[in-house]
């Protein structure tokens, strides 16, 4: 059995002239949580549709526990809960008909998983899908996604519409709790704060490249915010590589990207930055840099 | 299979407010039987509105079903609902296809069945047992119509530039069908153009059918390439179809003259060597193919099968004008063949419906749209005078000369007579002839003297050919078969009974000059004759044979008899004998091939087929 859960490799995905994925490559470990952020168009949603076999990518391949996405689509679905981006049940539906019918296509359907979180949730099964609100619909793809037990839950950007309480239970109970549990969980998000604390690994896209894919501890380990109490500040950038450099107070704050304890002090000793402060960078933050970097 | 069935009860279920309605409307057509004071039969109005809203409903359901069973979908994102599932897009496709298709059925038959029970016989009284077929026919519409739906749906939905590609893709095919049909509407092929018309629009269906599951599978949730599988498949599907058909069409137009095997019938110049030969042949089913031969050279040009029995022989022999179709209706170009040119003359002239006649050099053409006559000369090619005929029931015109045209106009009392001088511009009644039937008149070579015959009646009197002024009776009440002037102007009849009928020659002025007697014999007809022999058809009742009698007038003879399967008419459109001698004569064998004859010899060649 792989390791590996998804495997994303050198895929690329275009809308005539216009790229979506330029190149995209990355692995995400049985068991993990990854967590893929960019903003709104940046290509997200089209490797989520290539990675659950809803696209053909114009090259490269998109595989789930081994099996190529596209041509294995079916049976793969079987081990794979999805919340998409839009809610896609037809409206008329009730979220009682949509248990029904989704409980006649898998091999595995929980019915008291799906009546307990909706309860929870507060969804009642007897309202049509249309008339929910829009952060209930994602609540209704969700208990329908693991309803299943899946042994990878593909979220394509889940807190959307979500109000703060249904968005901290989203995380913190039931994606927290998956990943405990050592299901495989792929999120596309743009709540970077919600995702910090469970997430293992972090992509993130700009205009359809995957310019950052790296585990959150050295992400975060490397990014740091320094502030100096003096101004201009020459960083040696052979020591410390700024992102950003602006100026803060009267002084100048840093942002560098491959910090160390060590590299840090040694350039302190030797050079004249006078009084500086070191912080830790959430991911919210860090992404901020490099999109502000990038752009 | 399963995953189908799932989700084909999930669409019916969505929309089961359909069949809802359908009940509603079916109920209907009782409650307007219900009303008091309703003039109609009860049962009558029943049926008339249950097939009224369940034709309406089936359309509008296949309709509005089709323009949003996947191009909604597709278009509103909600495909993913499916396919982020375990199901195949076959599965999704015929799924939602089966829940389609019963839906249009389903609601159908609940308007239908109701009121089928209810109204009994009334039911088999206004739709009769076999347009009960027809009945189901507005089913195959509604789906068709759903199927259209459904394409058009997904090209226009999918705000693709490639909609302009279908587009042409339609207008090609289009094109190419009318291009395959023409042929076959010239050759009368209706059972052809029936089954190829039923199997490409199977194929048509098919290829919608095949072009939905392919579109899922290769397009999934992205309507772009959705319409790119359906267009790809739909366009290449009929594609392979009409070049297929092409093909067929091809082998089934290509058909030559020793092909022709059944069907056979023919016209033919009486005193020159021309004859058109139509004929169906081995696999071509019913398509009709015609040619025109020329005996002399041996020359088969192929022509119009719709223009064979309108095609008219020059009296002197040497020409055949022969209709062209042109274009939609029955409307045709006139081409002239001549004795001695490889090639056609166009005459330049267009005629509608098929009436005209040609002078005896066919340098001059009439044409007759009722009511108007013109006359054209062909060299000139140019309107040498139009005239408004007068009322009639039938009427057979001839020229007299290149400038005069002869009409025998039957009317509801006789026969009227006029002529049309071109170089007068204007239409004279020259004669009439009172007869309370119709009046058969055979004029004879300069269109003087003419014997007539009334239809019913049983005598032949000699009369003038221009006013019609009766010269003499030339016999009456010995039951009259046939009669004919010969080229060399003397009269030919045949009268007596079937069991002992006989030959009778006079001179010009009708005196009598020669009897023979024929034997038993039927159905006789003059075909022509050589100065020496006349040869004529007839059913030989000893045998019930058909044959060919070849009879020597100077000696009073049957020189020759020849068995025959059918006779190939000939001088059946001029009234008057032909100017060159009958040299052979051409039938039709029983093995269905064309045969000439040689009267005075009795030698036999076969023309075609056989």
């Amino acid at each position: 059995m792989s390791d590996t859960a998804i495997r994303i490799s050198d895929l690329t995905v275009r809308y005539g002239r216009m790229t979506a994925v330029d190149h995209a490559s990355l692995d995400v470990a049985r068991g993990a949580v990854y967590a893929l952020v960019g903003r709104n168009g940046a290509g997200k949603s089209s490797l989520v549709r290539c990675l659950l076999g809803q696209q053909k990518p114009q090259q490269g391949t998109a595989t789930l526990f081994g099996g190529d996405a596209w041509s294995r689509r079916t049976s793969l679905m079987q081990r794979i809960g999805v919340v998409t981006e839009d809610a896609d049940a037809p409206p008329e539906m009730t979220v009682a008909s949509i248990a029904r019918f989704c409980s006649r296509l898998y091999d595995k359907w929980d019915q008291d998983s799906v009546e307990a979180r909706l309860r929870t949730f507060g969804v009642p099964l007897n309202s049509a899908f249309g008339s929910l609100s829009k952060g209930q619909k994602k609540q209704v793809s969700l208990a329908m996604a693991l309803a299943i037990s899946p042994e990878l839950l593909v979220l394509d950007d889940p807190t959307l519409g979500l109000d703060v309480v249904a968005r901290k239970s989203l995380f913190e109970e039931v994606i927290g709790d998956l990943a405990d549990r050592g299901t495989t969980v792929f999120i596309t998000t743009h709540d970077l704060a919600g995702v910090e604390t469970f997430a293992d690994r972090v992509g993130m896209m700009e205009n359809g490249r995957l310019v950052l894919d790296e585990d959150v501890d050295a992400l975060k380990s490397r990014f740091r915010r320094i502030r100096f109490a003096a101004q201009p500040v020459a960083i040696d950038a052979a020591v410390l590589r700024p992102t950003v450099m602006r100026s803060w107070g009267g002084g100048a704050e840093a942002i560098v990207s491959n910090y160390d304890d060590v590299s840090f002090e040694r350039m302190r000793s030797t050079s004249n930055i006078g009084a500086a402060e070191v912080e830790a960078m959430s991911l919210e933050e860090i992404f901020i840099a490099i999109a502000g970097a990038k752009s | 299979m399963k995953n189908a069935l799932v989700i084909a009860a999930r669409e019916f279920e969505e929309k089961r407010f359909v069949a809802y309605a359908a009940v509603a409307f079916a109920i209907l057509p009782f409650i307007f039987a219900a009303i008091p004071g309703l003039k109609a039969n009860p049962a009558d109005t029943i049926v008339m509105g249950a097939l009224v809203f369940g034709t309406a409903f089936a359309i509008a359901v296949g309709v509005i079903s089709g323009a949003s069973f996947i191009g909604r979908d597709l278009s509103d994102g909600r495909m993913s609902f499916y396919f982020s599932r375990p199901v195949g897009s076959l599965s999704i496709w015929f799924g939602k296809l089966t829940a389609a298709i019963l839906l249009i059925v389903g609601t159908f038959g609940f308007i239908i069945i109701p009121a089928r029970l209810a109204a009994g016989n009334h039911w088999t009284r206004l739709v009769s047992a076999s347009t009960t077929y027809s009945v189901l026919y507005i089913l195959v519409i509604a789906i068709a119509l759903f199927l259209i739906a459904h394409v058009i749906s997904t090209f226009a939905r999918s705000r693709s530039p490639l909609i302009v590609f279908d587009f042409a893709a339609a207008v090609i095919c289009g094109v190419v069908i009318r291009l395959l049909i023409v042929p076959l509407i010239a050759g009368e092929a209706s059972v052809i153009i029936s089954k190829l018309s039923i199997a490409l629009a199977i194929t048509a269906a098919l290829a919608v059918v095949g072009g939905g599951a392919w579109q899922l599978e290769r397009g999934r949730t992205d309507r772009r390439r959705s319409h790119l599988a359906l267009s790809q498949f739909l366009w290449g599907t009929m594609a392979v179809a009409l070049l297929i058909a092409a093909a067929y069409v091809a082998w089934v137009v290509s058909v030559k003259p020793g092909d022709l095997t059944s069907h056979i019938q023919a016209t033919r110049s009486t005193g020159g060597p021309f004859a058109v030969i139509t004929g169906t042949s081995k696999g071509r089913a019913d398509y009709r193919a015609a040619f025109l031969l020329n005996s002399e050279d041996g020359s088969m040009t192929r022509v119009d099968p719709w223009a064979a029995w309108l095609t008219r022989y020059a009296r002197d022999g040497r020409s055949a004008v022969v209709p062209r179709r042109a274009g939609a209706g029955n409307v045709a170009d006139i081409v002239i063949y001549t004795r001695g040119r490889s090639e056609p003359a166009d005459t330049g002239l267009t005629i509608k419906d098929g009436g005209y006649s040609i002078s005896d050099d066919a340098s001059r053409i009439a044409t007759i749209s009722y009511p108007t006559l013109s006359v054209y000369d062909v060299a000139q090619k140019r309107s040498l005078a139009s005239v408004r005929l007068p009322e009639a029931i039938y009427l057979r015109a001839f020229f007299v000369t290149n400038d005069v045209v002869r009409v025998f106009l039957n009317v509801r009392d006789g026969m009227k007579i006029v002529e049309l001088d071109v170089r007068a511009h204007g239409l004279r009644e020259t004669g009439f002839v009172p007869s309370g039937n119709a009046i058969g008149a055979y004029p004879d070579s300069s269109a003087a003297h003419m014997l007539l015959r009334s239809t019913h009646g049983d005598t032949l009197t000699l009369n003038d050919a221009r006013t019609g002024a009766p010269i003499k009776t030339l016999v009456s009440g010995t039951q009259l078969k046939t009669a004919r002037y010969l080229r060399d102007g003397r009269i030919a009849f045949i009268d007596g009974p079937d069991s002992a009928a006989v030959l009778h020659i006079l001179a010009a002025d009708g005196t009598p000059q020669r009897d023979i007697a024929l034997g038993a014999k039927q159905f006789t007809m003059f075909i022509g004759d050589d100065g020496t022999r006349i040869v004529l058809t007839d059913l030989d009742t000893t045998s019930g044979k058909k044959m060919l009698e070849s009879i020597n007038i100077d000696r009073g003879v049957i020189e020759r008899r020849e068995p025959i399967h059918d006779w190939v008419p000939s001088g059946v459109f001029d009234p008057r004998p032909p100017i060159e001698p009958l040299r052979e004569v051409f039938y039709v064998g029983d093995a269905g091939h064309i045969l000439a004859w040689n009267p005075a010899t009795g030698g036999k060649r076969t023309i075609t087929g056989g």
